[in-house]
């Protein structure tokens, strides 16, 4: 789930010089890891959704926790998709 | 009363398909005929995270005005396109059409704005940024904008003219609205020093030069011949330009 979750980030955000094995699962996806801004939080929830069939309420879930780092995602989206 | 306005271009500079000319090197308009596809370069100050973003017209606009900002970044800028991005927005119509979802990336850089924020991004710009769309007013709109800002109290300002051809979708005749390349112009002007002096007034001609995107053309071959004055106007007002 953590590589398919780096993939699609990769491909969702145009991210070209950057592979799977570089984007550590634990590192902070957004500001100081990354590098990635809102715009790309709001992409990747619609890549989300797209894909998964998984829509992440920002109004009910704590989207900062979920959106921290590929591992935080993934545990949100396992958990979603039982 | 007839307003009359002296300023003088400091510096110029210009990125267009085919063309890379700065006005030390003026001889594009020898080879104006040379327009070919060519996607300008990425500046290298320009972060990863920024560059991904940069559409061909925002490229083209990053390198005319990268070129002619001071290094203390203190100059105000005017931006001028008439259409902007107008062609993502398109896109974004055409996949709404589809049934798709919108992409908040491509709604973000479709806005007229949008170039103008990258730029301040990238260039950590903190001046003051204003982007105009001119309509049928053609490029006078963007130096009344930045002679305003001069006679404010600002030592200079940075214009940037931009336009790219639009999509075949739109029905342009019998409006002479499209540019046959993308173009960026940039100008960084004040109202006295070293430079290329210019007197800028209304003119009483009944004009049919083509809209904004044609008349940065105009503008630009004004610069490089030894032509004394320009007058610009799309059958509402005209203006001129004179080289003292």
């Amino acid at each position: 789930m953590e590589n398919e979750l780096k993939q699609l980030i990769i491909d969702t955000l145009d991210l070209e010089d950057i592979s799977v094995s570089d984007i550590d699962s634990h590192a902070a996806l957004f500001n100081d890891g990354l590098g990635l801004d809102s715009i790309d939080a709001l992409e990747l929830g619609l890549a989300i959704r797209k894909k998964y069939n998984v829509k992440i309420d920002v109004e009910k879930e704590d989207v900062v926790k979920i959106f921290f780092s590929v591992s935080t995602l993934a545990e949100y989206m396992q958990a979603a998709r039982s | 009363m007839a307003v009359v306005v002296d300023f003088v271009v400091r510096e110029w500079n210009v990125w267009g398909q085919g063309m890379d000319c700065h006005e030390n090197e003026r001889e594009w308009s020898e080879h104006q005929t040379c327009i070919q596809a060519k996607k300008a370069l990425i500046p290298v100050r320009v972060s990863k995270a920024v560059q991904r973003r940069l559409s061909s017209l925002a490229r083209a606009v990053f390198n005319a005005a990268g070129a002619c900002i001071d290094s203390n970044n203190t100059v105000p800028i005017v931006f001028s396109s008439a259409h902007g991005e107008v062609n993502k927005s398109l896109e974004m119509l055409k996949n709404m059409q589809k049934g798709e979802e919108v992409s908040p990336t491509v709604f973000s850089l479709s806005v007229h704005n949008a170039i103008s924020g990258l730029f301040s991004i990238a260039y950590d710009y903190h001046q003051e940024i204003t982007v105009i769309a001119p309509g049928q007013e053609g490029i006078a709109p963007a130096f009344i904008e930045a002679v305003g800002l001069l006679q404010e109290h600002h030592t200079e300002v940075l214009i940037v003219f931009y336009d790219e051809p639009l999509s075949d979708f739109y029905p342009s005749l019998p409006f002479s609205v499209n540019a046959p390349a993308i173009c960026a112009l940039a100008l960084r002007i004040s109202l006295s020093g070293s430079g290329l002096s210019l007197r800028f007034c209304r003119s009483p001609e009944h004009r049919d030069d083509g809209e904004h995107a044609l008349q940065i053309f105009s503008f630009l071959k004004f610069l490089v011949a030894e032509d004394k004055s320009l007058v610009l106007g799309n059958h509402r007002h005209s203006w001129e330009w004179h080289k003292k």
